[in-house]
């Protein structure tokens, strides 16, 4: 509490001081990517102290400063620090990989893809259901014919369906849970994402045939492939720099990490490969071939991310548009409650088909509520693809985005206590974020 | 290739050939590391190669006042006032007067120098002037550090030269916030325009403010993970505010450095935190200013940086030469530990980016200048002119220790529980050898 309130006294300082500024933009975005890190830890803390996620705190200081409240971190702002989101989605990334061992893998391979397929097809098949019965509430297809209606809605659910791995992560982190639950669901969500971004690219191709976009972006179906494939393969190579890096020199960790992600999301970009599955690819090639040095260096990413991972999840706050909920809630609550009912009864499915453990039957869905990250940037697809039409099913993704954000973390941490992978007393054992 | 994946090509590439080759190198031909890094920026910038654009290292502004901000931290850092008051007044004397001396004198060289050689009209001079004597007051510590390799020294002269080198980089920086209050552009949206003195004091008051504020944030917060967290806020809020008000970055988080210290119980937590980063955004910097270094062959540039070069070289020498025989301290100090002060680094690096981002202020590109080529010719070698201030003094006691067997051959000290007289450091000869050992500390007595 008493760092809430160093907050607010530091707040009121700034604006005490604001008018006698007329530095550069950058300056401004440097103050406010300062204060987005006190902020967000703050009430990290102090959501940690009522046994909330500190995600969740993450999530509300940036709503709280974010356009939607007090506007201090502004749209322009959060632009200019676009980039602190690309390195933690890098880092968190290449976490997630380095998190995969060969060995469970091949043990548990199988399973996890059981259970991915099962709770990802009933969602997603009770999401399009869903927007085809409602797509009347939303003006940009209303009156539209059948085949673009069920076009947009299969699009919309591809995106929709997805987890957030960022959020997984940051939670097992913190609560240094390892149990059967905890690997589960992450495996499954890791797996997802892969899933999503390739499922994505074919839903993107099938409605660009029903519905051909008239000014958006063209993307051919060869730079799919490219984006996958490569991601794959400029990840691998990757890997093993890092790899030898680690077997033969392994100094210098805490420097080494941060390049790591930069040059990796930079390389992405750079190749047009998905970034998020690079930097996946490179993490389980590095933490199955650097000879043992994989955990540390993941030390050192935790520690070295952790003030770019409060960011992250400040922006991703920031980015809660309360007003989108208000205006679309007719839409985003079913959406919401099929979303959340679809992955109960697929992971109900899969856990019978898969003959997984029956506490991963039981509680794993409750890992998957969360959204982050890569959705947002596959709704940004959407919305350049199809400028309209593709911007107003964006709103209404941010919306459901906002509930699933928010109710996620909760779900989650309560999922492991109840499968008593973590202590009731809710004790953490990392740093603030501890690292995702 | 885009600039900056070029940018962290180079950097990691540098970065880790300086540990692989370089640190070998530097322990034994006792070479400080970093101006590679700013030939390297030279010859990626535009200037030369021109494989990272203009625009593209005009965009890594906010990474430069960041580095800036965590050199002044880390310098303010250095100022535990317990420890400071454990000092002697002699060693702060010859400081002090080391510090005014170059201030003074390579100050009042340039403002006369620089109108007749036409880069400024006479008012103005004094501002370039007042800039570039404030960065010769600098010194870098790279060369102590590598010099005695990490062994804790008790000589008068290591703690004279540690003492210097912080008196040196706070005056540096305290000239350098000043000025930039003293001629800060008016703010337009304001109803009356600060004055200088308000402008200082609002540098100050951010840091003093800045400084408690974080401290009650950090409270009894010892765990490192966790003060990386709020640690970085910190100072890149700080550095931000400072450089959005257009007062001095440095100067702002050097008052932070010094609240937090005397204040936080984890100031070693705190330490270990700002040290594990400080290098890192010291070659950045170095990369970063060569990148925007416009490096000119003019004569009236080139005599510029003659004149600093010698009037500083000269002042650090023979102004402690003088100073240090005038108070009578020669046979504990030596003649030569000026010399131990010549290299620069860091902390001159900040200061000049911080003056050459400014375009509001006069010949920006000749002070920036001035200050690389120093960084250039001294720093290779400051470990070597540090060896060369030690050596006549630290030898002859090393010597002496050999002779004397119950002293500690390696460190020059006697073994635990050998002390003549409780409360006193042992005293081999009364007449020199003795206050070459200072007096005794509760460092001293704990060890005993």
């Amino acid at each position: 509490m008493r760092r809430v309130i160093v907050l607010g006294l530091l707040y009121l300082l700034m604006q005490a001081v604001l008018p006698l500024g007329e530095g550069t933009a950058a300056a401004l975005v440097l103050m406010a990517f300062g204060f987005l890190i006190l902020g967000a830890y703050s009430v990290g803390e102090l959501a940690a102290s009522i046994r909330l996620p500190k995600i969740v705190g993450y999530l509300v200081a940036g709503l709280a400063v974010g356009p939607a409240a007090l506007n201090f971190v502004s749209e322009p702002v959060m632009k200019q620090l676009a980039p602190v989101s690309q390195l933690a989605i890098a880092l968190i990334a290449f976490l997630a990989g380095a998190e995969l061992q060969l060995d469970e893998v091949r043990e548990r391979g199988k399973l996890l893809l059981k259970l991915m397929t099962a709770e990802l097809t009933v969602s997603f098949i009770g999401i399009v259901v869903v927007l085809v019965s409602l797509h009347g509430f939303l003006p940009a297809l209303e009156g539209a014919p059948v085949t673009e209606v069920l076009g947009f809605s299969i699009l919309f659910a591809s995106v929709a369906v997805v987890h957030s791995p960022a959020v997984t992560m940051a939670l097992l982190s913190e609560s240094g849970a390892k149990g059967v639950v905890a690997r589960t669901t992450l495996g499954v969500v890791l797996l997802a994402d892969v899933a999503v971004v390739l499922s994505f690219s074919g839903a993107l191709a099938l409605v660009r045939f029903l519905v051909p976009p008239t000014g958006g972006a063209e993307i051919g179906v060869l730079s799919v492939v490219w984006e996958i494939g490569g991601a794959i393969l400029v990840g691998a190579l990757l890997g093993a720099v890092v790899a030898l890096y680690l077997r033969f020199i392994r100094r210098e960790l805490f420097i080494f990490a941060i390049l790591v992600a930069f040059f990796g999301s930079e390389l992405a970009r750079v190749v047009h490969v998905e970034t998020l599955l690079t930097l996946l690819m490179a993490g389980f090639v590095a933490e199955n071939a650097g000879g043992g040095g994989g955990e540390q260096l993941r030390h050192a990413m935790e520690r070295a991310g952790a003030p770019i991972f409060v960011v992250f999840f400040a922006l991703a706050g920031a980015q809660i548009k309360p007003d989108a909920v208000m205006t679309l809630w007719p839409l985003a609550v079913p959406l919401v409650l099929v979303r959340a009912f679809g992955i109960w009864a697929g992971s109900q499915i899969g856990a019978r088909w898969a003959k997984a453990e029956p506490e991963a039957g039981r509680y794993m869905w409750m890992g998957l509520i969360s959204q982050a990250g890569v959705a947002i940037g596959l709704a940004s697809v959407m919305a350049s693809v199809y400028p309209q039409r593709g911007e107003e099913l964006q709103t209404l993704f941010l919306a459901t985005l906002t509930v699933n954000q928010t109710l996620g973390p909760i779900m989650f941490r309560l999922a492991l206590l109840r499968s008593g992978e973590i202590p009731p007393d809710g004790a953490s054992r990392g740093p603030t974020s501890g690292g995702h | 290739m885009s600039a900056s994946l070029v940018l962290i090509i180079v950097v990691a590439t540098a970065y880790l050939a300086t540990h692989l080759l370089y640190e070998w190198l530097a322990k034994r031909l006792l070479i400080v590391s970093g101006a590679e890094y700013l030939v390297l920026g030279v010859l990626l910038g535009p200037q030369v190669t021109g494989v990272i654009p203009v625009e593209a290292a005009e965009s890594f502004g906010p990474i430069i006042v960041l580095g800036i901000g965590w050199i002044g931290l880390t310098v303010g850092m250095q100022f535990y006032i317990p420890r400071l008051v454990r000092i002697s007044a002699l060693t702060f004397r010859l400081a002090v007067v080391e510090s005014l001396a170059t201030l003074t004198i390579v100050g009042g060289a340039l403002w006369w120098a620089l109108p007749r050689l036409g880069l400024t009209s006479e008012f103005w001079a004094i501002v370039p002037a007042l800039a570039l004597a404030g960065i010769a007051v600098a010194s870098t510590p790279a060369g102590l550090d590598i010099a005695l390799r990490d062994r804790k020294r008790r000589e008068p002269v290591v703690n004279q030269l540690e003492t210097s080198l912080g008196v040196n980089a706070f005056v540096a920086i305290v000239v350098s916030g000043l000025l930039f209050a003293w001629v800060h552009r008016a703010p337009v949206n304001a109803m009356r325009p600060p004055t200088p003195t308000e402008w200082a004091v609002i540098t100050v008051g951010v840091g003093v403010l800045g400084g408690t504020l974080f401290h009650l944030f950090l409270g009894e917060e010892r765990q490192v993970d966790r003060l990386v967290v709020s640690l970085g806020g910190a100072v890149i809020l700080a550095s931000g505010a400072a450089a959005y008000l257009n007062v001095s970055p440095v100067l702002a988080t050097l008052v932070i450095g010094i609240v937090l210290v005397n204040t936080s119980r984890g100031r070693d937590e705190l330490r270990t935190v700002l040290a594990s980063a400080e290098r890192p955004f010291y070659y950045v910097l170095l990369l970063l200013a060569g990148l925007s270094w416009r490096p000119t062959t003019s004569w009236t540039v080139i005599a510029v940086i003659l004149l600093y070069l010698v009037t500083r070289t000269t002042t650090k020498v023979f102004g402690t030469r003088v100073t240090t025989a005038w108070n009578g301290a020669t046979p504990q100090l030596g003649r030569d530990w000026g010399k131990a002060l010549i290299g620069q680094g860091r902390l001159t690096v900040a200061l000049a980016l911080d003056y050459a981002r400014r375009p509001e202020l006069p010949i920006g590109d000749v002070v920036f200048t001035a200050a690389l080529a120093s960084v250039l010719l001294t720093e290779f070698a400051a470990a070597r002119l540090v060896r060369a201030a030690l050596l006549p003094i630290v030898e002859p006691l090393r010597d002496l220790a050999q002779r004397l067997p119950w002293m500690d051959e390696e460190t020059g000290e006697h073994p635990v529980g050998t002390a003549a007289e409780p409360g006193e450091v042992f005293t081999p000869d009364a007449k020199g050898a003795s206050t070459l050992l200072g007096p005794a500390t509760p460092d001293d007595e704990e060890r005993r």
